[in-house]
C-alpha cells in the first residue's frame, strides 16, 4: 500500500536542485520580447492625456499599446466565474477588473495605463519612463470601515453607492430570542487585515501566436489552466480549440493565481501585435501591488452566552472589501465561503450575519488560502475568547462545552450547512494531551507572577473543502462546474500516464496521485507518471484551489483506475480462463484467487493493444477517463493551540509553540499533509502578527510595495509544530478523504490573536486588530495603562 | 536597471582613477544596498566600479590598540571573527544582527556606512564605538562622517578603505528590528571607553545620533538603572508603518537599557 505512507515527494529533486521549469524559464526557438507596463501611481485619478510618441522611438521598442488600442481591437472583459449575486434581489453592481485603462479613469494604484513591448525588459522599462501621463488626482476611498459613510468618494459613481452587494444569512428569530435570554453578552470589533499571498514565484505570462497554424499558446503561472483558456474566450475572444494554455511548474498559488490578471491577456495581445512571443515576469513590487489582495473585512460582532457558558446566539455585520473592481472569484468569499462556516466547531442555535460588499480604491480582493474562513474563525473565536474571560471561565473548557457532540453529526448548523463527519470533542481531548494544557496554565500563572506575559491561544473550527458538488456550488454562485477529471492511459508495456485536471503548484500531486493510482492498479509507483497543467494534453479540468483536488481530481484518478481494472480484468480472465470476479491484483499481477494461476499486468496490457484474441465486444486499448462530481463538499475540522510570549516593553510577540490536531479524513501522504499544515500556519502567523497591505488613509498611496515594508514571516519566526491527526472518514468519496490545504491559514490568525490577548489580558488589553505588530501591541498596553 | 559600464579594478589606485575619470561613477562593494536601489531605478551610475577584485581591502585585524576592518570585510566575517569577538564583542553582535544570512554573506560594514541608510546598524557601530573612517586620502572621525539622510561627508571620488575602532572597556548592542526588512526600528550601541561613554542610536531619526543625557548618566553610573527617568523626546523621530515617534522614542530607552545590560553582562 502506498496510500498512508510518507513517501518522499517525487518532484523535489528538480525543485531542490534549482531545476524546475517555471514560466520565466521557458525558452523558445524564436527570440522572446518583453512587456513592461505604465501603472497608475494614484489610487483614484482622471487621465487627461497619454503621450507615447517618444517611447515609440526608443531603442528596441516594438510597440506601445494603450486602452484606446484595446477598444479598437474590439476585445472584451474578464468575466466572473463566481460573479456577484445580490441575495436581497438587487441587480449586481459588477464592474470587472479592466486589463488596461479604457475609460480614462484609474481607480487603484497599479492599474495599467500603457504597455511597451521591447527586445528586453530594461528597454521596455526605459520606454515606459518616456511615456507621459497627465493625471488629475481625485480623492480616494481606501478605508473599508468607512466605504459606505456619507461623503466617502465613490469608486463607481454610476451606482450612487460603494455597495456591491448585500446578503443576509441565518435564523434571526432564534438569534433575537438568544440575546433576550442571555446571561452575558460580548461585543467586539473584529476586522481582518488586508494581506496578499506573496508566493515565492511571482506571476509571469508568456504569449505566442503561431501565424502559420493560427494557434495561440499561453504559458502562465496558473492554478486552473482550463479556466484560463475559458477566460481568453471573453478577453481576447479566442476560440478554445485555438488556444493552448500551459501552466508549467508553478511556485505557489494559494488561490491568488486563479484569476485573469491584466498582464495575462496583454502579453498575448503583445504577441499578436508584434508576431513575436512576449513575456512578462512580475517584479516583487508589481506583485505586492497587483496580485489580488485578500481578507479585508470590517466586522462587528456580538455573542450571547447562558450562565454556564453555552453559546446561545451570535450576530455580525460585515463590510467586505472588493477593492476597485470585482475580481473573477471574489463573490466565492462573500456569497459562499465566509458566512457558511460561522458555526465553527460549535453547537450554536442562533446565527445571523449581514454582509455588504464594498468598493474601495484599492487592489481587487479575491480568494487566498482559506478564502473567507480565516475571517470567520477569527470573528467568532475572538468573541468566544473574550466571552470566556469576561465570565471567568476557562476558555478551553468553555469551547469543549460548546463543541458539537459526535452523536449530533451529521450536524446542520444554524446557517444551514451540514457537517457530514467529525468529532470535535475528541479533537479538544487530544489537544489537551498534546499541548499539556493544564501544565501550560500552571506555567502561565508562574510566569505572570514573574512579569513574563505568556499567553495561550485556542481555536476550533470546521472547514468547507473540496468544492463541488457541481450543483451545490452552482447554488452558491459558481458558474463553473466544480467536478474534476482524470485520464489513466495504460501503455502496452504496462507503464501508466495519469492526466489530471488539477494542477500542483506545491501540493505534490506527482507523488500523491501516483500513490493512489499505484494502489488502485496494483503496480509500482515508479511505473506511473502524472501530467497536469496543459490544456492540449489534459481533459477539461477545474484546477486546484479550495482544498479540493484530492476529493475531486484524486477521486477521478480512483474512478478512472477502477474502470481500467474492470476492463483489464475482463481481458485477464479471458487469458486465464476464469471469471473476472475470480481475479485479484497484487504486485503487478492478476492472480486467480486461491490458486497459483496468474498473469503479469504488463502481459495483459500488451494484449489489450496487440492481441486479436479478446473477449467478444471488448474494445481495443486500455485508457479511461473519469469526470468525478462528488456527492458533497468535505468538512475537515481542527483544533489549534499556541503559546506566545509578549514583551510588554517592546510589544514584540514570540511564538513559542504551535499545536494542531486535524481531522482531514484519510491521509494519502502524512508528510505532504504536515507540510500543508506547516505552510498554512506560517501564512496564518503572518496574517496574525505582521502582514498588511497598507494604504495611506488620506492620500490612498500604497505603503507595502516591497518586502522592506510588507512583512512575511521568516523561518526564525516560526516554531516547531506539534501536529496530530484524528481521522473520521467522510462518506462523500470512496477514500473518505477531506481537504488538508487550508487548515493552517484558517486557524492560525484566530489562535494567535487569542494567545496574544490572553498574554496581556491581565494588563487590561481586550482587543487589538491584526496584524498585531509590536507597535500596535505597545500602544494598546499604553492605552490600557492609562485606563482608556 | 539603467544601463551602466562595469569595471573591476584590482588596486585602490586603479579604482580611484576609474572613479575620477567617470562623470557619474559609483563603487560596488557587497551590492546589498546599491543593487536593489538600482533595480528599483532609484539609483543609476554611468560606471560601476566593483571593489571586490581589490584583495587588500578584505581584512580584519588588530593593529596595536585598534581593531581595523577593511572595506571588503563582510558582515558575516565580522560576526564570526575571533579578533572581533575578543576585542569588541558588541561589534560582532551588531554584524550578526544585520539582515539575513544572504545579506551578511555579501554586505560590508563600510558599504553600509557609505550608504548611510537611516535604519542601518553599522552607523551606530561607528558612532557608538567612536571609530574612524579611513579613505584613500584621509581619516574621518565618526562624529564627522554622517551628514543626514543617505548623506556622508565623503567627497566625490573618495573611496573608503577601512574603519578603525579603539578597543572599548565595555560595549553593548541592542536592536529592535523591523519585522519586514529586519533593519532597525531603533537600535543602540553603548560603549564605555577611555574617552568617556557614548550612546549612539540608529533607526529612529534621519541619521544616527548620540544621546548626551544618557551618556552623562552612564558616565556617573554605568548601569541600566542609571537610565531610568531619562525621557527621550519623540520630536524628529521617524514615522512609518512600523513605528511612530512615540513608540520609537520609547524603544530608544528600552534598547539603551538593554545595550547597557549586554555590555555589563
Ligand atoms: C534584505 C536586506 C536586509 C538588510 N538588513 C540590514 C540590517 O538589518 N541592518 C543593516 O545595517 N543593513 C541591512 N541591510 C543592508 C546591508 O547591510 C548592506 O550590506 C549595506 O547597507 C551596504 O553594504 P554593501 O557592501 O552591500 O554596499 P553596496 O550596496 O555595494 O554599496 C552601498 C553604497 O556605498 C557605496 N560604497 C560601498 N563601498 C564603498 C567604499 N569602499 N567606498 C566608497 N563608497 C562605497 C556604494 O557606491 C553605494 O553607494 C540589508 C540589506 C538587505 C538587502
Amino acid at each position: 500500500m502506498y496510500v498512508g505512507q510518507p513517501i518522499r515527494r517525487r518532484e523535489d529533486f528538480r525543485f531542490l536542485t534549482g531545476r524546475g521549469t517555471f514560466v520565466d524559464d521557458v525558452q523558445l526557438t524564436q527570440p522572446i520580447l518583453h512587456a513592461a507596463f505604465v501603472r497608475s501611481p494614484h489610487a483614484h485619478a482622471r487621465i487627461k492625456a497619454i503621450r507615447t510618441d517618444a517611447a515609440r522611438k526608443m531603442p528596441g521598442v516594438h510597440t506601445v499599446l494603450t486602452g484606446a488600442d484595446w477598444l479598437k481591437a474590439g476585445y472584451g472583459e474578464a468575466e466572473g466565474v463566481w460573479p456577484v449575486n445580490d441575495r436581497s434581489g438587487k441587480p449586481a453592481r459588477t464592474v470587472n477588473r479592466p486589463f488596461i485603462c479604457v475609460d480614462n479613469m484609474v481607480r487603484c494604484v497599479g492599474e495599467i495605463v500603457a504597455m511597451v513591448v521591447a527586445d528586453d525588459r530594461h528597454q521596455a522599462l526605459d520606454a515606459c519612463e518616456a511615456i507621459e501621463v497627465d493625471y488629475e488626482a481625485l480623492p480616494a476611498n481606501v478605508v473599508t470601515a468607512k466605504a459606505l459613510d456619507k461623503g466617502t468618494p465613490l469608486v463607481h459613481p454610476k451606482f450612487g453607492t460603494n455597495e456591491v452587494l448585500e446578503s443576509y444569512h441565518g435564523n434571526p428569530e432564534v438569534v433575537e430570542a438568544g440575546f433576550k435570554k442571555a446571561h452575558h453578552i460580548t461585543k467586539l470589533e473584529v476586522p481582518t487585515n488586508r494581506v496578499t499571498a506573496s508566493p515565492i514565484e511571482p506571476r509571469a505570462y508568456m504569449g505566442h501566436y503561431d501565424v502559420m497554424n493560427d494557434r495561440y499558446t499561453v504559458w502562465t503561472t496558473a492554478q486552473a489552466p482550463h479556466i484560463v483558456r475559458q477566460y481568453f474566450t471573453k478577453s481576447l475572444r479566442i476560440d478554445e480549440h485555438k488556444l493552448r494554455v500551459i501552466a508549467p511548474d508553478v511556485g505557489g498559488g494559494f488561490g491568488m493565481k486563479l484569476y485573469h490578471y491584466p498582464e495575462e491577456p496583454l502579453a498575448l495581445w503583445g504577441a499578436i501585435v508584434t508576431e513575436h512571443p512576449v513575456k512578462w515576469t512580475g517584479t516583487r513590487s508589481e506583485c505586492l501591488m497587483g496580485d489580488t489582495h485578500a481578507r479585508d473585512h470590517y466586522t462587528v460582532g456580538e455573542m450571547a452566552f447562558d450562565k454556564d457558558g453555552k453559546i446561545l446566539a451570535m450576530r455580525f455585520k460585515t463590510l467586505a472589501a472588493f477593492g476597485a473592481y470585482e475580481s473573477q472569484w471574489q463573490a466565492s468569499i462573500t456569497n459562499a465561503y465566509h458566512f457558511t462556516m460561522l458555526s465553527l466547531a460549535y453547537d450554536i442555535p442562533g446565527i445571523f450575519t449581514e454582509v455588504k460588499g464594498v468598493y474601495t480604491n484599492c487592489t481587487p480582493v479575491d480568494a487566498y488560502r482559506g478564502a473567507g474562513r480565516p475571517e470567520t474563525v477569527y470573528q467568532v473565536e475572538r468573541l468566544i475568547e473574550n466571552g470566556a474571560k469576561e465570565m471567568g471561565m476557562d476558555p478551553f473548557v468553555l469551547r469543549e462545552k460548546n463543541a458539537i457532540r459526535p452523536e449530533k453529526i451529521p450536524y446542520t448548523t444554524a446557517i444551514g450547512i451540514t457537517y457530514d463527519s467529525g468529532d470535535p470533542p475528541e479533537l479538544f481531548r487530544k489537544m489537551r494531551v498534546l499541548a499539556k494544557y493544564d501544565a501550560l496554565r500552571e506555567e502561565q500563572k508562574k510566569l505572570h507572577a514573574q512579569g513574563i506575559c505568556m499567553g495561550i491561544g485556542i481555536c476550533g473550527f470546521f472547514d468547507m473543502a473540496g468544492a463541488g458538488p457541481v450543483k451545490m456550488m452552482n447554488d452558491l454562485g459558481a458558474k463553473i462546474g466544480c467536478y474534476d477529471v482524470a485520464s489513466v492511459r495504460v501503455h502496452p508495456s504496462g507503464k501508466v500516464t495519469v492526466f489530471a485536471g488539477s494542477h500542483s503548484h506545491g501540493q505534490a500531486h506527482a507523488t500523491t496521485w501516483t500513490q493512489i493510482a499505484a494502489d488502485r492498479l496494483g503496480i509500482d509507483i515508479e511505473e506511473i507518471d502524472l501530467v497536469e497543467g496543459d490544456t492540449d494534453r489534459v481533459p477539461f479540468g477545474i484546477g486546484t484551489w479550495g482544498s479540493r483536488s484530492l476529493s475531486t481530481a484524486g477521486m477521478a484518478v480512483v474512478a478512472a483506475c477502477d474502470r481500467v481494472i474492470e476492463k483489464a480484468k475482463k481481458l485477464a480472465a479471458h487469458m486465464l480462463e476464469c471469471a473476472p470476479s475470480d481475479l485479484v491484483i497484487e504486485n503487478g499481477q492478476f492472480i486467480v484467487k486461491g490458486t497459483d494461476k496468474k498473469i503479469a499486468f504488463a502481459e495483459v496490457t500488451n494484449a489489450a493493444y496487440h492481441s486479436g484474441d479478446r473477449p467478444k465486444g471488448l474494445e481495443i486499448g486500455l485508457e479511461e477517463t473519469a469526470f468525478y462530481d462528488p456527492t458533497d463538499c468535505t468538512y475537515p475540522s481542527a483544533v489549534h493551540l499556541c503559546v506566545v510570549i509578549v514583551d510588554p516593553e517592546t510589544g514584540r510577540v514570540t511564538l513559542r509553540d504551535y499545536f494542531a490536531v486535524d481531522d482531514v479524513g484519510r491521509v494519502i501522504n502524512p508528510m505532504v499533509f504536515e507540510g500543508q499544515v506547516h505552510g498554512g500556519c506560517a501564512q496564518g502567523i503572518g496574517q496574525a502578527l505582521m502582514e498588511e497591505c497598507a494604504y495611506d488613509p488620506s492620500s490612498g498611496q500604497y505603503l507595502s510595495g516591497t518586502f522592506m515594508d510588507y512583512a512575511i514571516p521568516h523561518s526564525t519566526d516560526i516554531p516547531s509544530f506539534g501536529i496530530e491527526s484524528h481521522t473520521t472518514l467522510t462518506p462523500s468519496n470512496p477514500l473518505g478523504a477531506k481537504g488538508g490545504g487550508e487548515s493552517g491559514t484558517i486557524g492560525a490568525p484566530a489562535c494567535i490573536a487569542n494567545g496574544v490577548i490572553d498574554a496581556i489580558w491581565h494588563l487590561g488589553v481586550r482587543q487589538i486588530s491584526q496584524p498585531m505588530t509590536p507597535k500596535k501591541i505597545w500602544h494598546a498596553l499604553q492605552s490600557a495603562k492609562a485606563g482608556r | 536597471m539603467y544601463a551602466f559600464n562595469y569595471h573591476r579594478p584590482s588596486s585602490i589606485a586603479e579604482a580611484v582613477k576609474l572613479l575620477k575619470a567617470s562623470s557619474d561613477g559609483r563603487c560596488l562593494a557587497g551590492g546589498m544596498s546599491l543593487i536593489p536601489t538600482m533595480k528599483h531605478r532609484l539609483a543609476s551610475a554611468a560606471d560601476l566600479i566593483d571593489l571586490n577584485g581589490i584583495r587588500e581591502l578584505a581584512f580584519i585585524r588588530r593593529e596595536g590598540d585598534a581593531l581595523v576592518i577593511g572595506a571588503l570585510a563582510r558582515h558575516v566575517e565580522i560576526a564570526d571573527s575571533a579578533d572581533v569577538k575578543k576585542s569588541i564583542p558588541a561589534l560582532a553582535a551588531l554584524a550578526a544582527s544585520v539582515g539575513d544570512p544572504q545579506v551578511r554573506n555579501r554586505g560590508t560594514f563600510c558599504g553600509s556606512l557609505c550608504f548611510a541608510d537611516p535604519a542601518a546598524d553599522c552607523p551606530a557601530g561607528l558612532v557608538g564605538l567612536n571609530g574612524t573612517v579611513i579613505t584613500d586620502k584621509r581619516r574621518i572621525a565618526a562624529d564627522k562622517f554622517f551628514n543626514g539622510l543617505y548623506e556622508t561627508t565623503l567627497e566625490k571620488g573618495e573611496i573608503v578603505t577601512g574603519v578603525s575602532f579603539p578597543i572599548p572597556e565595555k560595549a553593548g548592542w541592542a536592536k529592535f528590528a523591523n519585522l519586514a526588512s529586519r533593519f532597525a526600528i531603533a537600535a543602540v550601541m553603548v560603549a564605555k571607553t577611555g574617552g568617556g561613554v557614548r550612546v549612539a542610536v540608529t533607526g529612529a531619526k534621519a541619521s544616527v545620533f548620540r544621546v548626551p543625557e544618557m551618556e552623562a548618566a552612564l558616565a556617573k553610573n554605568f548601569s541600566a538603572a542609571a537610565l531610568d527617568g531619562i525621557k527621550i523626546s519623540p520630536d524628529g523621530m521617524n514615522n512609518d508603518l512600523h513605528g511612530d515617534p512615540d513608540y520609537r522614542a520609547h524603544l530608544v530607552s528600552v534598547m539603551a537599557k538593554r545595550a547597557v545590560q549586554a555590555a555589563t553582562a
